[in-house]
């Protein structure tokens, strides 16, 4: 693959007059419509699709702030209820010395949305243009964020587990805040983002500039 | 094969419209900023208004943590805590629902909610645990037209107000000289019953004088009228008078936290406004006695010009009319009148007087009140100096008036006056001097020495052995003396007198029946016969013997004799004699002689019974005399018995020589002499009674 990668003769399918099948990568004639070897439909790609990548892209970041602005949790003990966003949640586990566990939620819950989103807007933005990533790293990069974005839900699951878990009336209690839907949300629409990506477009692109070049 | 063809892929539709290329995925970022949007204006909306409370110390206070409540509902947070610009105070800066803070108005007030014990009780325990709130306090604005919050700024309080804005009530302010009465969330009362509190006192700005905000509960305030006076009912009361020694004491917690009361001293107030300003009296009677020291703003002014010295007459001096307060001394002066070309000095005093007192109306304008001042006036009233009180050497100016036909006096109402008249007022001081002077000079030192000695003197008689011994010598004597009356012997004697008597009055008529004379006569007569016989026989005899006319004659002698003996007169004195030992026996005195002594000592002994029983000395020689009383009555009684003794004995005595001259052995005789015996025997024992008696008294009480 790094040969490949590098290797400016090797041919694409889009370059062949050939459209791949989505789901198991078979290559078809373009008047093909369904695949014979999965039988799913095969459609060229559509680079309108990045339409609605940059459009959940969007509706994650926007949900984004308010993950980020509003209250975690909610914890309420001996009557006095004290709120923490996702980042003083972080500063108050270092406060308390919990390194650890800070460094993973700071992780999963700042970086890598971070990171995703930044990665989703570099490779929409570089589909149609030329750069010096190559289509092997960037279609690598697409892989990690698809495989990588679920674990942003991390906190969300902690925030659920807690919130069952810890409902002791006066004692104790912990409730979600606005910004457990959010980020969850937020979570989930750079999922259906990255999803939309067509990862062909990728290679469609650099073909073109193949073709060009 | 051939190369395969790239595939024709320019295919180009007709130009699609930017807007029909559009996915529908862009609603969901459009949908997703609505709800962020949504959420954003919603936390801003709660987030309410910021305000600023300055607090002097921000003790408890924690941002983020400490609530703004209002009616014990959370409506705002502390949000931060910074110190004004001149770090002279602290600066909570809180935010505040904004429902609330439209209703936040100027004059809100701010306290913080600490736990507090205090003589009123505990407040604010819930802190303890929760930490501490601020508490606001407003009446919340109503009218809509200027809902906006007036400011953001607002003051707070170092302690929690006594009277939280909205209680309903009128606040009024107290004035009082002191603030010893006052302190602050005392209690005030009204017929017993707490219907408000006083706030912290504070000086008057001239410094002479204390006034406290106080608020009366509502209905309460009803009563609150111009007539309504206040007085200090704080601590204890402790009076000394007539009726004793008086200790009162309003209530537990007013001797801890002192109080007032109030009560309407008379008819007709109005209600008062707002701050309305009361003085605080002493005690309740002073605020009564005050009802019109305090004149009403349209009292009208008058002079009275006084020949006398107004010495003792001072600012402020009562003016009576008829005994009631009418008014009061407003200022003196001293001006020169100018009487027929000489000038004297005159003392005038300006007296200020409440129509109220004369029952007009207060609102009487001063023409009228004047005009009715002047009516009287030239009716004949007239103005005197009094003396306040007996031991007072305060004056008071008293207005009379004069019975009709007094000179007139005119009046005008430019420059009102108020004729004067001489008083009497030096005559009653002097009077009062002199009785005071006389009382001065009772000897009353002396009377109680006196009396301090004859109590000592008593003491020591009654201390005295012997003295404690006489009622028991006393009890027994009147014990023997009974027996000796209530002995047979005793109670028979005047029935063996009189049986005496009774034989003594037998012999008596025996004697008279038996014609004793008539045979004395006879006998006399035939003796004379005989010697007559004789006297023949002695002429026939002639001379047989020459002493025989002697014999003759003393025989004759002896008739004659006996004819001359005043016998009938003796027998008649005899029987008066017996009449009058009769009487003697038979009267009530004799008769009752032992009943009485039996009383006598019964009521001597009664009186002993008493003495003992209450020992006092005092009833001792009550008895005594009655004692005595009776030992004189008892010897009064023996006195008259030597007297009938003697008489009896003087009668035996005649009675025996009379007999004993006549006959020798007759039976008659005998018998006579013998019951004259027993008569005279029975009155020398009724002697021998009476001398032991006369001699010794007392012998009678001891039975011997």
């Amino acid at each position: 693959m790094e040969n490949a990668g590098r290797a400016p003769q090797v041919l694409t399918a889009h370059a062949a007059g050939l459209v791949g099948c989505v789901q198991c990568g078979r290559v078809h004639r373009p008047d093909v419509m369904y695949c014979d070897r999965c039988g799913a439909v095969v459609t060229p790609p559509d680079p309108s699709s990045l339409q609605r990548v940059w459009a959940w892209l969007l509706a994650g970041l926007i949900v984004y702030i308010p993950a980020n602005v509003f209250p975690m949790l909610r914890t309420s003990i001996l009557g006095q209820t004290t709120d923490s966003t996702i980042y003083g949640g972080v500063v108050d586990l270092v406060h308390h010395g919990s390194y650890g566990i800070a460094a993973i939620v700071f992780v999963a819950s700042i970086i890598i949305p971070c990171a995703k989103f930044v990665a989703i807007i570099f490779l929409a933005l570089t589909v149609q243009r030329r750069v010096r990533i190559s289509t092997h790293a960037r279609h690598k990069l697409y892989e990690v964020v698809e495989f990588i974005g679920r674990w942003s839900m991390i906190d969300v699951f902690v925030v659920a587990i807690l919130s069952s878990l810890v409902q002791l009336d006066f004692a104790a209690s912990i409730n979600p805040g606005i910004a457990a839907v959010s980020f969850a949300l937020s979570v989930a629409f750079t999922m259906i983002s990255a999803e939309s990506f067509d990862s062909r477009l990728i290679w469609n692109a650099d073909g073109e500039d193949y073709n060009n070049g | 094969m051939a190369e395969p063809q790239p595939a024709q892929m320019k295919v180009e539709g007709p130009k699609r419209s930017f807007w029909r290329n559009l996915s529908l995925a862009w609603l969901v970022p459009i949908g997703a900023l609505a709800v962020t949007l949504g959420v954003a204006w919603q936390s801003y909306n709660e987030r309410g208004t910021l305000i600023e409370i300055r607090f002097e110390n921000a003790a408890g206070v924690v941002p983020e943590e400490t609530t703004i409540r209002y009616r014990d509902v959370t409506v705002g947070m502390v949000e931060k805590i910074e110190f004004s610009s001149d770090l002279s105070s602290v600066v909570v800066t809180a935010s505040i629902d904004d429902l609330v803070a439209e209703g936040l108005t100027r004059d809100a007030q701010f306290w913080v909610v600490r736990p507090e014990v205090s003589a009123s009780g505990i407040s604010g325990l819930s802190t303890v645990l929760s930490g501490v709130y601020i508490e606001a306090g407003f009446v919340p604005q109503t009218d809509t037209g200027t809902s906006a919050a007036e400011s953001t700024t607002f003051e707070g309080l170092d302690t929690p107000p006594l009277v939280k804005p909205g209680m309903k009530g009128t606040r009024i302010v107290l004035r009082a000289a002191t603030g010893t009465q006052l302190s602050a969330g005392a209690p005030i009362f009204h017929q017993g019953i707490e219907v408000g509190r006083i706030e912290t006192p504070r000086l008057i700005d001239s410094g002479n004088g204390v006034i406290a905000d106080a608020f009366i509960d509502a209905p309460y305030d009803k009563r609150l009228t111009t007539a309504t006076r206040f007085w200090d009912t704080s601590g204890f009361n402790v009076s000394f008078g007539a009726a004793g020694f008086n200790f009162s004491v309003e209530s537990l917690s007013t001797l801890i936290r002192g109080g007032v009361a109030f009560g309407t001293v008379f008819s007709g107030g109005e209600p008062v406004p707002s701050r309305y300003v009361f003085d605080l009296f002493d005690d309740s009677e002073a605020a009564r006695d005050s009802v019109y020291s305090d004149l009403t703003d349209n009292a009208v002014t008058l002079t009275i010009a006084f020949d006398q010295s107004v010495s003792g007459l001072t600012v402020g001096s009562p003016v009576t009319f008829s005994g009631l307060k009418i008014g009061q001394v407003q200022a003196l002066g001293a001006f020169i009148d100018d009487v027929d070309g000489e000038q004297e000095v005159k003392l005038r005093a300006s007296v200020s007087i409440d129509p109220r007192a004369f029952g007009l109306d207060p609102d009487t304008p001063q023409e009228d009140t004047l005009g009715f001042l002047g009516d009287k006036v030239r009716d004949g009233l007239r103005a005197r100096l009094a003396s306040e009180g007996l031991f007072s050497t305060g004056l008071m100016i008293e207005l009379i008036e004069l019975p009709i036909g007094q000179p007139t006096a005119s009046f005008d109402p430019d420059d009102p006056q108020i004729p004067s008249v001489e008083s009497n007022i030096d005559d009653l001081t002097t009077t009062a001097q002199g009785v005071l002077t006389r009382i001065d000079n009772l000897p009353i030192e002396e009377m109680i020495e006196q009396i301090t000695a004859t109590l000592g003197s008593i003491e020591r008689l009654v201390g005295n052995e012997e003295m404690q011994q006489v009622p028991g010598s006393v009890n027994g004597l009147l014990t023997d003396a009974r027996g000796l009356i209530g002995s047979e012997g005793f109670q028979t004697l005047p029935d063996e007198l009189s049986a005496t008597v009774g034989e003594l009055r037998t012999i008596a008529e025996d004697l008279r029946t038996a014609d004793l004379v008539g045979t004395l006569t006879r006998a006399l007569d035939s003796a004379a016969n005989a010697a007559d016989t004789v006297n023949a026989m002695a002429g026939d005899l002639e001379g047989a013997a020459s002493e025989i006319p002697g014999l003759v004659a003393e025989a004759r002698a002896l008739v004659k004799k006996a004819n001359t003996l005043p016998l009938e007169a003796f027998v008649n004195r005899a029987s008066d004699l017996l009449d009058s030992a009769d009487r003697l026996i038979d009267s009530e005195d004799a008769r009752a002689l032992p009943g009485a002594l039996t009383r006598a000592f019964d009521e001597a002994q009664r009186a002993l019974a008493e003495l003992r029983q209450g020992g006092v000395v005092e009833n001792a020689n009550a008895t005594l005399a009655s004692a005595r009383d009776a030992a004189a009555a008892i010897e009064e009684a023996a006195q008259t018995l030597p007297a009938l003794s003697r008489r009896i004995g003087s009668l035996v005595g005649q009675a025996e020589t009379t007999i004993g001259g006549y006959a020798d052995n007759s039976e008659f005789n005998r018998e006579t002499v013998s019951a004259l015996r027993e008569v005279r025997e029975a009155a020398e024992a009724l002697t021998k009674l009476a001398r032991q008696i006369e001699r010794n008294p007392n012998s009678l009480l001891f039975g011997r």
